[in-house]
């Protein structure tokens, strides 16, 4: 126990966005569900939900406004992106100790420091989050939003169908997102100390 | 005998009474000509005692393309006080004319109209007359017409529905691919109604342009797509459909809109009778999209109607058309299902991994110490 100290790893700009983001994608989850499966969920009226979904989103996409800005203000963004010399070795090491080492009570292969906060399977994971998933997500939900003022940029994506097929699909692609996310947050050297961390903004480090 | 005899002389008496009503212009009536004469011309004009100019013209080629002339109706079978013209006065026929009444040939329609907001607006004895809806020189047939022109031919002349529609989320759209009717018109029965958009011409084909662009004709259209002859057009006949104008260079969408069917119960439209529930229509089984059918449309404004499968909605034929949730794909749902299956099978194989494994942890944290 002797070689334990915190670190300061998430700023309180990243703690703001991300229980902004949490509570919003949960929420646009649930009406999302409301809203295509009117026939077998009845947690609101269609009418409500819709309501809802549409505020939340622009919620969402205002606080995604606060990631950029953090992130590209100052500069921090890179941490999103691997070393490519260390890349492919670390990825392999890191599904290892996911797959095999942990069970065994092996350490973990990567060490969190502010400057390098993730590992290369969650830089993977979250480039393609923020900066493919989330924008296309956005967007199509913009599009959604208002059909008919928004009609020619519907018509150059394909038509109603396609723009509304991308939402879907990534629909339930966060819907599973966010329970795999929630689950690999308890593989801390507790099960909830990544929580605890995302709430005061230090974690432990060994 | 004798009576036989008695009873055919009354009939003949009566039907000679009564031919003029069933066969008018079988009667020396007055022509329409002979009305065209002074009613063609278009500044044939008189002015009201309130100074304002009143319009007496009767544009000839409009009048006869409309349903009325169609159907052999004559200008003084409407204006039925003209018995005949007097070519000595100046205005050879009485200077106010009874008003026309358009329930004597459209009773269903008439007695329809009782219920409704409409016949009942003012209260005081003011109702808004058929033809304030309809027109009357020119009316044609209705069938044919999109939701737009439908709504522009009536109920915009007279309302502003941006004012009662806040609630409605995608206000506009509705508005553009439901016709107003078929949500204030509860009881009438509608249907998808799909067109062809060409997007070379850029424009709707009618029925014979898309017809004779497949080199058929109406009675060859349903034996070329209906290859099972089962009188309804399903998704892979569709498809075919699809394939057949693209073999034909004909480059273009289906265009689909919720219409109501033309039948007199189209006019009980009363306050507060519209349905506010989403849920009705935006649900897989909901009945809007029960009855699906391709328009073939005819220069007369009527249309040759085909059933189509109401599950080819459900697919990316019908690009440009989705019914949030209702016509949604199914597809999409089985993919997403499979994603979460697999997404929630690695968490749960994962975590009962760490439980069992938990003892060997803990052997080796008990051997660090
Ligand atoms: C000789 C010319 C002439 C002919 C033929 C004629 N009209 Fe007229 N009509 C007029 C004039 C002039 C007026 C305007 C009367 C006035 O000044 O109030 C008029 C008025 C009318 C009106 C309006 C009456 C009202 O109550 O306001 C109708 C309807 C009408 N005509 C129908 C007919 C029909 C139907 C025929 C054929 C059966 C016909 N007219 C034949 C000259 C004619
Ligand atoms: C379907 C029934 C119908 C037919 C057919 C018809 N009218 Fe009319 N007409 C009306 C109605 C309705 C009005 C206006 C309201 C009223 O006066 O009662 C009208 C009004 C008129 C007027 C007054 C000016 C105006 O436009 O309002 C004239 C003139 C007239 N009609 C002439 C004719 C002539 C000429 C013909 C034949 C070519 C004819 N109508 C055929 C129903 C008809
Ligand atoms: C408030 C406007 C309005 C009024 C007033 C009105 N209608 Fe209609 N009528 C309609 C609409 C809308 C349709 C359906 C056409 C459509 O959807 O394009 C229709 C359809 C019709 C049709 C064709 C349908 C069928 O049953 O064959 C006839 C005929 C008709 N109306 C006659 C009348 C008569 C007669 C009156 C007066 C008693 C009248 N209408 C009053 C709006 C009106
Ligand atoms: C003398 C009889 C007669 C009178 C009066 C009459 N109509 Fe008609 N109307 C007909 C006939 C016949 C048809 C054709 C019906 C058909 O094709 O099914 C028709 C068709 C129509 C249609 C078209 C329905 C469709 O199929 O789309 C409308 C709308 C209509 N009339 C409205 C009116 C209005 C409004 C008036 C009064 C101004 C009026 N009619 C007066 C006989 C009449
Ligand atoms: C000729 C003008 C006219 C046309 C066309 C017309 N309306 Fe109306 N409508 C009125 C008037 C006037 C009232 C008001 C009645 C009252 O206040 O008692 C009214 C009332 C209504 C109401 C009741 C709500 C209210 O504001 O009082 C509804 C719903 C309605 N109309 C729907 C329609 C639809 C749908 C159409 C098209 C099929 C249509 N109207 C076409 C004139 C029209
Ligand atoms: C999606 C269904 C829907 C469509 C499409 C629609 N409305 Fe409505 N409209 C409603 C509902 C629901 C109300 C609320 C009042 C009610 O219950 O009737 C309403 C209210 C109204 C009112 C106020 C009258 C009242 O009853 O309080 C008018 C007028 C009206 N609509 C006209 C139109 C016209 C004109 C169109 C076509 C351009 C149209 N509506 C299209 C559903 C619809
Ligand atoms: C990021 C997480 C999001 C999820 C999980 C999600 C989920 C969903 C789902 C499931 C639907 C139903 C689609 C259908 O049945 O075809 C839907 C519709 C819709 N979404 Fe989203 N969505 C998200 C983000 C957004 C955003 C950011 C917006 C922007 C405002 C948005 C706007 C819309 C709109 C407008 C609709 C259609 C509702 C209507 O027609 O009024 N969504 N969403």
């Amino acid at each position: 126990m002797d070689n334990k100290k915190l670190i300061y790893i998430h700023p309180l700009p990243v703690r703001i966005w991300h229980w902004i983001n949490a509570v919003g994608m949960v929420m646009l989850v649930v009406t999302g569900l409301q809203i295509r499966f009117a026939d077998i969920v009845s947690l609101f009226t269609l009418e409500e939900a819709i309501t809802l979904h549409n505020y939340i989103g622009f919620v969402v996409i205002g606080n995604y406004g606060l990631w950029v800005a953090f992130y590209f203000g100052t500069g921090k963004i890179k941490i999103y992106f691997p070393t490519p010399k260390t890349f492919l070795p670390n990825t392999i090491k890191q599904m290892k100790y996911y797959g095999v080492d942990i069970f065994k009570g092996d350490p973990n292969p990567h060490h969190m420091t502010p400057d390098n906060k993730f590992n290369s399977l969650q830089q993977q994971a979250y480039v393609g989050l923020m900066f493919i998933f989330m924008p296309l997500q956005m967007i199509t939900g913009l599009l959604l939003w208002r059909v008919n003022d928004f009609e020619k940029y519907i018509n150059m994506l394909g038509g109603i169908k396609i723009v509304d097929t991308i939402h879907v699909l990534l629909f339930f692609f966060f819907s599973i997102f966010i329970v795999v996310h929630s689950y690999l947050a308890t593989l801390g050297h507790t099960p909830l100390a990544h929580f605890k961390a995302m709430f005061t903004g230090f974690e432990e480090s060994h | 005998m004798k009576k036989k005899k008695y009873t055919s002389l009354v009939l003949g008496i009566f039907s000679l009474l009564i031919a003029p009503l069933i066969f008018p212009s079988l009667c020396p009536a007055v022509e329409n000509e002979e009305c065209m004469e002074c009613h063609a011309d278009d500044t044939l004009a008189r002015t009201k005692s309130e100074g304002m100019k009143e319009n007496l013209f009767v544009n000839q080629e409009n009048f006869e393309n409309s349903v009325h002339h169609a159907n052999d109706i004559t200008c003084v079978d409407c204006h039925s006080d003209i018995e005949k013209l007097d070519w000595d006065n100046e205005i050879p026929h009485s200077e106010r004319l009874a008003a026309v009444f358009c329930d004597k040939c459209h009773e269903e329609e008439a007695e329809a109209y009782v219920d409704s907001v409409h016949k009942k607006a003012g209260g005081k004895g003011i109702t808004i007359p058929c033809y304030a809806c309809h027109g009357y020189h020119y009316v044609t047939h209705l069938e044919a017409e999109s939701v737009l022109e439908r709504e522009n031919g009536f109920c915009l002349k007279c309302h502003n529905p941006n004012k009662f529609h806040e609630w409605l989320p995608q206000m506009e759209t509705h508005f553009a691919y439901v016709e107003c009717t078929v949500c204030h018109a509860p009881e009438v029965p509608r249907y998808i109604n799909l067109r062809f958009f060409d997007l070379a011409k850029q424009k709707f084909l009618d029925g014979n342009e898309l017809l004779t662009a497949m080199g058929t004709d109406y009675d060859g259209f349903m034996p070329l797509v209906d290859t099972d002859s089962s009188g309804i057009i399903d998704i892979k006949e569709f498809e075919n459909f699809t394939y057949m104008l693209l073999a034909k260079d004909l480059r273009g969408t289906f265009h689909a809109e919720l219409v109501v069917a033309i039948e007199p119960v189209v006019h009980h439209v009363n306050r507060g009778a519209a349905n506010r529930e989403c849920e009705m229509c935006h649900i897989p089984t909901s009945l809007f999209f029960e009855n699906v059918r391709f328009a073939l449309n005819k220069e007369d404004g009527t249309t040759e109607h085909h059933q189509v499968d109401r599950k080819v909605l459900e697919t990316y034929y019908l690009k440009h058309f989705y019914a949030l949730g209702g016509t949604r794909i199914r597809l999409l749902d089985q993919i997403g299902l499979a994603m979460i299956a697999a997404g929630a099978g690695v968490v749960l194989a994962h975590l009962f991994m760490r439980i069992l494994t938990i003892p060997t942890r803990k052997k080796k944290m008990d051997h660090k110490i």
